[in-house]
């Protein structure tokens, strides 16, 4: 699948970051997709997503409320989050 | 990532909403870390309170030292960390487990620096609380990671097998690496009926079916101000298993006052 620009910026953008919290071996099993979960498939440890969120924040400022979109999600929904569904929370605040 | 130094230790703080009062929320012990509160209260008490998260030394994204872990250091931490994000004002403090613990021996060391007290199935420390904490904690091999499982089931049900065995491992560097066990059980119990001085309201809910249960009757009789609310059908990790009721009650309870 082809990603348009924009998406792929984010993607990769979203990547680097999940990196830097995580570390290189986050990645092991192939890059980051937009089907990837961040809980079955990267198993981020919560304390992990924690700090991924702090860095979206400093990466794309206030009108990313990354936090305030995480608390309007029930805790399995944020256990089932993927990578497309953060991509596109972006997408449409930026 | 945000963090303060207090004590001569880094902690990782989080911060969340705005405004005059602050509200610091301590969680419990080993495997536990600010992200419990981080995705089930923070966010909704962040309306009503400046929302202060913090790691406890040694625990999440915190500093780990080798030494220093008595109850009087953890207060110490909270102390300086109240001190630093609101120096005028007492703060609404709310503590899970062992939090809560840290929680009640910070107000009755500052009694002037706590509006109010919020404790999730809280242990109490009196005598016999360390004793009972080291044999689970100083038990070796696999009789120790067992009761660590089981002591944190609810926990770790919803970890997959390699986050179990990062925490477990996170778990055991924490407990074998530093003076954590032994610090605790030499710490002072308290004692409940100098708790009389506590004179900020507060709001103590407790399991149906914790194992210090018992512990919330006698802190609500000890606490000049309590508020006992037992939640049925809950063991000691009400806040995974009524997540909801208990954001309902945190956020009635600061907006309230």
């Amino acid at each position: 699948m082809t990603l348009d620009p924009a998406t792929a910026a984010i993607l990769a953008t979203v990547e680097r970051l999940v990196i830097e919290v995580a570390g290189d071996e986050i990645t092991l099993a192939g890059p980051l997709t937009l089907a990837t979960s961040f809980n079955a498939d990267l198993e981020l440890e919560s304390i992990e997503f924690v700090a991924l969120a702090e860095k979206l924040q400093a990466h794309y400022g206030a009108q990313v409320d990354f936090v305030g979109w995480i608390s309007t999600k029930q805790l399995d929904e944020i256990i089932a989050l993927t990578v497309g569904d953060l991509v596109t929370f972006i997408a449409a605040r930026t | 990532m945000a963090d303060l130094t207090v004590n001569g230790v880094r902690l990782h703080v989080q911060r969340l909403g705005a405004g005059a009062r602050v509200a610091v929320f301590v969680h419990g012990l080993v495997m536990d870390n600010l992200s419990s509160f981080y995705f089930t209260l923070a966010t909704p008490a962040a309306a009503h309170r400046a929302v202060r998260l913090f790691d406890l030394r040694g625990h999440g994204l915190s500093e780990r030292p080798a030494g220093g872990y008595a109850v009087a250091d953890f207060v110490a931490d909270l102390a300086a960390l109240v001190d630093a994000e609101s120096p005028d004002a007492p703060v609404d403090v709310i503590g899970n487990s062992f939090g809560g613990l840290i929680a009640l021996a910070f107000a009755h060391a500052h009694p002037a620096r706590v509006a109010s007290l919020v404790l999730i199935d809280a242990h109490d420390g009196t005598a016999g609380w360390a004793a009972q904490m080291a044999a689970t904690l100083g038990l070796q091999g696999q009789a120790r990671d067992e009761k660590i499982a089981a002591s944190f089931q609810a926990w770790l049900g919803r970890h997959s097998e390699r986050k179990r065995t990062r925490l477990a491992d996170h778990a055991r560097a924490l407990v074998e690496g530093t003076t954590l066990v032994a610090d605790l059980e030499a710490s002072p119990p308290l004692d409940l009926a100098r708790l009389a001085t506590i004179a900020a309201p507060a709001l103590l809910l407790y399991g149906e079916h914790s194992d210090v249960r018992d512990r919330g009757a006698a802190l609500a009789a000890a606490l000049p101000a309590a508020t006992l609310e037992v939640v049925a059908g809950c063991t000691h990790s009400i806040l995974w298993e009524a997540t909801a009721l208990v954001r309902d009650r945190v956020v009635a309870w600061l907006e309230a006052r």
